[in-house]
């Protein structure tokens, strides 16, 4: 934790505990019009936001507010009018491995198995030479990972064998094995029962503080904001914007059971007002 | 690579889920591998019995037919089930009189009809449909020609392409081509329109080329749904292959079903529908099979 307060955005990058970089993010004024059949909708406007290298940040905000679009121009697959985008200081230019994405369903590949759905990034990666590891060391590296999500029995099932938990834990493996320097996760757990997202909260906070990598995380849950954030960037607005960032002052490590303590339901009203205010 | 993960023997952190529980939305689900093992044989014990029972019901009808054709006793109206056994294995190598060639050879000159429009017309079909998915222009184009051309029943097509292109192989071939290809240009644009925006941004954050994820993502994913069409298609290929074969060829299993029919060896009818119906089987079967093995959630 200590490594994380000390991040000093400036750096551009910092490095965790394996080797792989945790991206410093800077959205620098950013705006996106959508123009269709003539109309000009306003997506976003003026959007500037640094996340440290390890930070995880939530953007929260009602339907329509823009966070899901920010959330992709992030990932490369939408591209801003205005303004700049940098991940770990080389501007956006497309989607790539370096910034990888968690959606609402899990998208894994039907017709894979958990394994071979992991291995999907680096055998594409190897397809386009950027991977030269042979199959017993992808294989391994696949092992370890599936028994880091709790995944090591099924690594031989389908999808649609899973559970919607285990799905999700899947997704979140395939994502991570590409070494990505930052994740974007977009309202990942907005499908699941209320049992299930408590456990993937859990499973989500142990494995940012193992892979100490970047999170945006994008939610209309005001507690999943509070529980899993450093900060909160709160949206809305006409046009759509970041209207306020709240700091969570809340100890590390957190635990999905601690969301009704005095602390947080203090963060939490603030969070409210701030979004009806 | 080393410290990316936990270090060797390091427990995992997150247990598995706990069971989802009886009536939960999710039923499909399990919480420890023996119960993934036990749900994949209690699935190919249902298969089993799925088979067993529809083999009953082919074994019951084959019954009645018998049970008929003895009551009617009449080899013209209704030839037993035994008669028409023994007509088809007779007929199978044995040159029919008023024909000079023996079933089998017919089943080879229809399949080679089948299979020749069938392949050409499932690549022009899938083709027209990929150009359709990916481009709205074409799509706004030929949509409307797809459109008039699928309602027209193939057959009759069968005058102009016999004034067109005579009486040989090619006017066969044409109709099967023609059938096909707008069952498989419909299903492929299907298919490749259900596959989600979400799939493909996936693969390529996860590091895939534009090419890469166009053929292992895109194109795997319709995969089934376009198999199903050339089930579909297959099905409408046959009839129409039969039916031009019973006006206007000299050879192929609806010209055999035609001959015998003129001289009322009801029997041999019997036997050629027999054909078509056991190689129309073991067609769909090669394509069930193929859908299986692309889409593992219909296995069981």
């Amino acid at each position: 934790m200590a490594a994380r307060a000390d991040a000093v955005p400036a750096a551009g990058a910092q490095l965790t505990e394996g080797g792989a970089t945790a991206a410093h993010v800077v959205l620098d004024r950013v705006g996106k019009t959508f123009r269709r059949a003539g109309r000009r909708t306003v997506a976003l406007a003026g959007v500037s936001l640094e996340v440290a290298p390890g930070e995880l940040v939530c953007l929260l905000g009602p339907s329509g507010c823009g966070k899901s679009t920010l959330l992709r121009i992030v990932a490369g697959a939408l591209e801003c009018d205005e303004g700049s985008v940098t991940v770990g200081g080389r501007p956006v230019t497309g989607p790539a491995p370096d910034r990888g994405m968690l959606f609402q369903s899990p998208m894994l590949f039907p017709w894979l198995t958990t394994r071979k759905n992991i291995l999907f990034g680096p055998r594409a990666q190897r397809a386009a030479g950027r991977d030269e590891r042979d199959d017993p060391e992808l294989d391994a590296e696949a092992g370890a990972i599936l028994a880091t999500v709790g995944l090591a029995q099924f690594s031989d099932a389908f999808p649609h064998e899973l559970s919607g938990g285990m799905r999700h834990r899947a997704a979140f493996a395939r994502a991570m094995v590409t070494r990505p320097s930052v994740l974007l996760m977009d309202e990942p757990f907005g499908a699941l029962d209320a049992i299930t997202r408590i456990r993937m909260h859990d499973f989500l906070l142990s494995m940012w503080e193992r892979y100490l990598i970047t999170i945006i995380f994008v939610t209309h849950d005001i507690e999943e904001a509070v529980l899993l954030g450093d900060r909160v960037a709160v949206m809305g607005g006409r046009p759509p914007g970041i209207s306020e960032v709240i700091e969570v002052p809340l100890r590390r490590p957190r635990h999905a059971i601690d969301v009704d303590t005095e602390q947080f339901l203090a963060v939490k009203r603030r969070i409210r007002a701030s979004l009806t205010g | 690579m080393s410290g990316w993960y936990p270090p060797p023997g390091a427990t995992a952190v997150i247990e598995d889920a706990a069971p989802a529980g009886p009536g939960a939305a999710d039923h499909d689900t399990f919480d420890d591998r023996a119960d993934l093992l036990a749900h994949r044989r209690a699935r190919r014990r249902a298969r089993t019995m799925r088979v067993t029972t529809g083999a009953a019901g082919l074994v019951a009808l084959l019954l009645l037919w018998q049970a008929a054709a003895m009551i009617l006793n009449d080899q013209v109206a209704l030839p037993s089930v035994v008669q028409t056994g023994q007509q088809f294995l007779h007929y199978l190598d044995r040159p029919y009189p008023a024909q000079g060639r023996p079933l089998w050879f017919d089943l080879y000159i229809s399949l080679r009809r089948i299979l020749t429009g069938f392949v050409i017309g499932v690549i022009i079909g899938v083709a027209a449909g990929a150009a359709m998915s990916a481009s709205r222009v074409i799509r706004h184009l030929i949509d409307p020609i797809i459109e008039v051309i699928r309602p027209l029943p193939p057959l009759a097509f069968i005058p102009l392409f016999i004034v067109w292109l005579g009486i040989g192989e090619l006017p066969k071939e044409v109709l099967i081509v023609i059938g096909v290809i707008p069952v498989m240009a419909v299903t492929t644009v299907a298919a490749l329109d259900e596959v989600p925006e979400d799939l493909r941004l996936c693969a390529r954050t996860l590091g895939a080329s534009r090419a890469y994820t166009l053929l292992h993502v895109q194109i795997r994913s319709a995969l089934p749904g376009i198999l199903t069409g050339m089930r579909i298609s297959m099905a409408g290929a046959w009839s129409s292959i039969v039916a031009v074969e019973l006006l206007a060829a000299t050879s192929g299993l609806g010209f055999v079903i035609m001959q015998a029919g003129d001289y009322l060896d009801t029997a041999l009818v019997f036997a050629g529908i027999i054909t078509i119906a056991i190689a129309g089987l073991a067609l769909d079967a090669g394509l069930r099979g193929l859908l299986l093995l692309a889409d593992p959630s219909r296995r069981g």
